[in-house]
């Protein structure tokens, strides 16, 4: 016999005379286990028979479809500077819902609310100076200009510009952003997708969704914890 | 009770780990192979939605992921959230550290561009007298590019041109689209050389680790992988300066854990790799390790229209398709403003036009829409960052990740050299585009923020010298014989090439080499 055969044998004879010994002389084994975790109250098992259960009738609804975003970010003046943009930017065409339609100004005071400072500062300054220049050039609030009015205001600062390349003046990137972000918050709401199916088109935007992949439950304790910079 | 120790423990799952799992158990080497993140089931994982029915309705969400461009609401899950892994950078200079932990890295999401590096890039020192020339040449590398060519299944077309080596290739005789003809006529009176792109088709629309790599490692019985475990550290036993123990991090429960192993392969992905070893304190006789870190410039570019394919006339005959502008600047001449040089990538499409392209809104802009859908050509520049001492990474005592490892801190930014290339490419690609009769809608001369490639390389560079580099040139430790660096950490330069073929051809070589030095039992 090999010596590290020898030694396997002897830890295993040991081991086995150990517990002949302690069956004869321990108390039951129960006690010795941790306690077992509690049950739920009531007469079964909570979790009995959910194995089986058949997937419910049902699509769930999105939010937007009955109910309308409460505005709370943008002052009033802003929310409705914000929502005469989206009437002039993205007007309905073809069947398709407006930027007011689609409550894409309504979204983006929830969107924009929720964002970093510079970029709620960008809005907020942007707005009010569409304000300000309306009653100064035209003296009217911005919700109340005319197409024609809004036009003079915003056509000098629309620019062509390219993906993750915005344009550098402050201004200009004000009006290009809000005129994109209008844009996207409509062409991705419930109500483009409805019409888009009415009309027998494609769904825009449908892609593959990833939900989190085995989510480290600490994730929020960490970044709480660490510090970017 | 745990194995005594394993003979190769591979960290890190993507295109560097599997080629090396691949090739070592192909030898009949036992490898363990840890990955930091969970294995995704794309099947359980995913789901297709359209942008309506998420909280954000397809914007990001605010705030996350600020650095990582390429996201968005439906695969912000799948990138490194920089809260639970921080890094850190002058606010003047930042960078973007795109990175992903799933099982099979970074291999999972790529670009497909599949290309060789040159001797322009290997012996650049040698061409123009600026960095280092690597210790290895395209004569070194070929045949172990042709045989990743042949795994990865890539298409191309052999042009014969040195600055761009032809390959083990599937044929591409596709025809050029009338568009990219006439591209490629205004080229040639510019003597632009307008090819053929390279690209890996791979195996079912996928080119990954996690299809082309691991099953051949897990049908040899051979390998062990373990999941959801970060490394913190490695150690090196004082009486033989050989790394033998690797200790890790459990991600879920944070439970503390070490591995043995005769050899270690470090795959983790560039800067992991060399934020490992920093964070170790080993493999630095040389001073060099975190230095000389590198990338390519992206961003620049223009989008053109073709009016021809305009008002619904666009087809396949006429437009689609790519192209590959390869360098073209300091081959046979010295352009004034800057070393090296860039690559174009051209694209054409049948599809609609980006609102933004245009100086319009409402009905006007709807219009435009409609007139030019189908008739978009883009240009978009890939160039070389120069490699510098002076752009490194170290370790950031200040911060530390979900797991109390200590953070990276990243600093580095792009000079002159890489702005004058961007306008060059830029400028070459409105006159070639106006020669071609295209209008130009926009250039941008911007190039994004380094990083934002996700081509990082260098910082653990090889080398003939010990006293220059971190890595022989079989990407082995000059100062720890069993210790391998196999990502692209190893890189002396990048060139404007995206680097998968480089990393997976230069894994494949090292790994080779490390299995006849085990057999020999020198490692």
């Amino acid at each position: 016999m090999q010596r590290r055969d020898f030694v396997k044998a002897m830890i295993a004879a040991t081991a086995t005379a150990r517990a002949a010994a302690g069956q004869q002389t321990a108390p039951p084994v129960a006690q010795k286990l941790p306690p077992a975790a509690p049950k739920a109250p009531g007469p079964v098992p909570w979790s009995r028979g959910l194995l089986d259960v058949k997937p419910l009738p049902m699509t769930p609804l999105v939010p937007d479809a009955v109910a309308e975003t409460n505005a709370h970010f943008f002052t009033d003046t802003q929310m409705a500077a914000l929502r005469r943009l989206g009437e002039i930017f993205m007007p309905p065409a073809k069947g398709y819902p407006g930027a007011t339609e689609a409550a894409a100004p309504e979204f983006l005071d929830f969107l924009i609310g929720a964002s970093p400072e510079d970029r709620r500062q960008m809005y907020q300054s942007g707005l009010d100076r569409l304000e300000a220049e309306s009653k100064q050039k035209f003296s009217i609030s911005f919700a109340q200009a005319s197409a024609a009015q809004a036009d003079q205001l915003i056509r000098p600062w629309l620019r062509p510009w390219m993906n993750d390349h915005p344009p550098a003046e402050q201004y200009a990137l004000f009006i290009n952003t809000a005129h994109m972000d209008l844009r996207t918050a409509t062409v991705n709401s419930q109500a483009w997708a409805d019409a888009a199916r009415a009309a027998g088109k494609q769904v825009p935007d449908v892609d593959l969704y990833w939900y989190p992949v085995d989510p480290d439950l600490r994730r929020e304790a960490a970044s709480r914890r660490s510090s970017v910079n | 009770m745990a194995e005594e120790k394993v003979d190769v423990l591979i960290i890190g799952s993507g295109h560097s780990g599997g080629m090396a799992a691949k090739i070592l158990t192909g030898k009949g080497i036992n490898c363990v192979m840890l990955n930091a993140g969970p294995i995704a089931d794309v099947h359980k994982d995913t789901e297709v939605k359209p942008a309506y029915t998420l909280p954000y309705r397809g914007f990001k969400q605010p705030g996350q992921l600020p650095h990582v461009f390429q996201s968005n609401e439906f695969n912000a899950n799948t990138w490194v959230d920089e809260k639970e892994v921080p890094y850190t950078y002058d606010p003047q200079k930042p960078y973007n550290w795109v990175r992903v932990r799933l099982f099979g890295g970074r291999s999972l999401f790529w670009s497909r561009q599949s290309f060789r590096l040159s001797d322009y890039e290997f012996k650049g020192k040698s061409h123009d007298g600026y960095g280092d020339d690597w210790p290895i040449s395209l004569a070194d590398l070929g045949p172990y590019y042709a045989r990743v060519e042949a795994i990865f299944r890539v298409t191309g077309h052999a042009d014969g041109l040195p600055q761009y080596p032809d390959g083990n290739f599937v044929v591409d005789d596709a025809p050029w689209t009338v568009a990219m003809q006439r591209f490629r006529d205004a080229g040639k009176k510019m003597s632009v050389p307008v090819c053929k792109a390279r690209s890996s088709v791979g195996v079912n629309g996928l080119a990954s680790s996690v299809n082309l790599l691991l099953p051949d490692a897990f049908e040899t019985g051979k390998m062990k992988a373990i999941p959801n475990v970060v490394v913190r550290e490695l150690s090196v036993d004082k009486n033989t300066g050989l790394v033998n123990e690797v200790h890790f991090v459990d991600r879920l429960s944070h439970r503390e854990m070490s591995i043995k192993a005769r050899v270690v392969v470090l795959a983790a992905g560039t800067l992991e790799s060399t934020r490992l070893l920093l964070n170790s304190k080993i493999a630095n006789s040389s001073g060099v390790l975190g230095h000389y870190l590198t990338d390519q410039i992206y961003g620049a570019g223009v989008t053109c229209s073709v009016p021809e394919a305009r008002n619904g006339k666009s087809n396949s005959t006429l437009m689609g398709g790519g192209a590959l502008i390869p360098r073209f600047r300091n081959i046979e001449s010295k352009h004034p403003k800057f070393l090296r040089g860039y690559a174009l990538n051209i694209f054409s499409s049948t599809g609609g036009m980006d609102p933004r392209n245009f100086a319009a809104y409402g009905a006007e802009l709807e219009e435009k829409l409609d007139t030019y859908h189908g008739s978009g050509f883009h240009t978009g520049i890939m160039g070389e960052v120069l490699p510098r001492y002076e752009n490194q990474v170290s370790i950031d005592k200040e911060a530390v990740d979900a797991w109390n490892i200590p953070a990276l801190r990243i600093d580095t930014k792009y000079t002159d050299n890489e702005h004058d290339m961007a306008r060059d490419a830029v400028d070459t690609s409105v006159a070639m585009a106006e020669a071609a009769g295209f209008e130009v809608l926009v250039k941008n001369y911007n190039v994004n923020p380094p990083g934002y490639s996700i081509h990082e390389l260098g910082t653990c560079r090889m080398g003939d010298d010990p006293k220059t580099s971190v890595l022989n040139k079989w990407n082995q430790s000059h100062d720890i014989k069993n210790l391998l660096v196999v990502d692209a950490s190893s890189f002396v330069s990048g060139g404007w090439q995206n680097p998968t073929m480089t990393i997976l051809a230069l894994s494949m070589r090292a790994s080779e080499h490390l299995a006849e030095e085990m057999r020999k039992g020198n490692v």
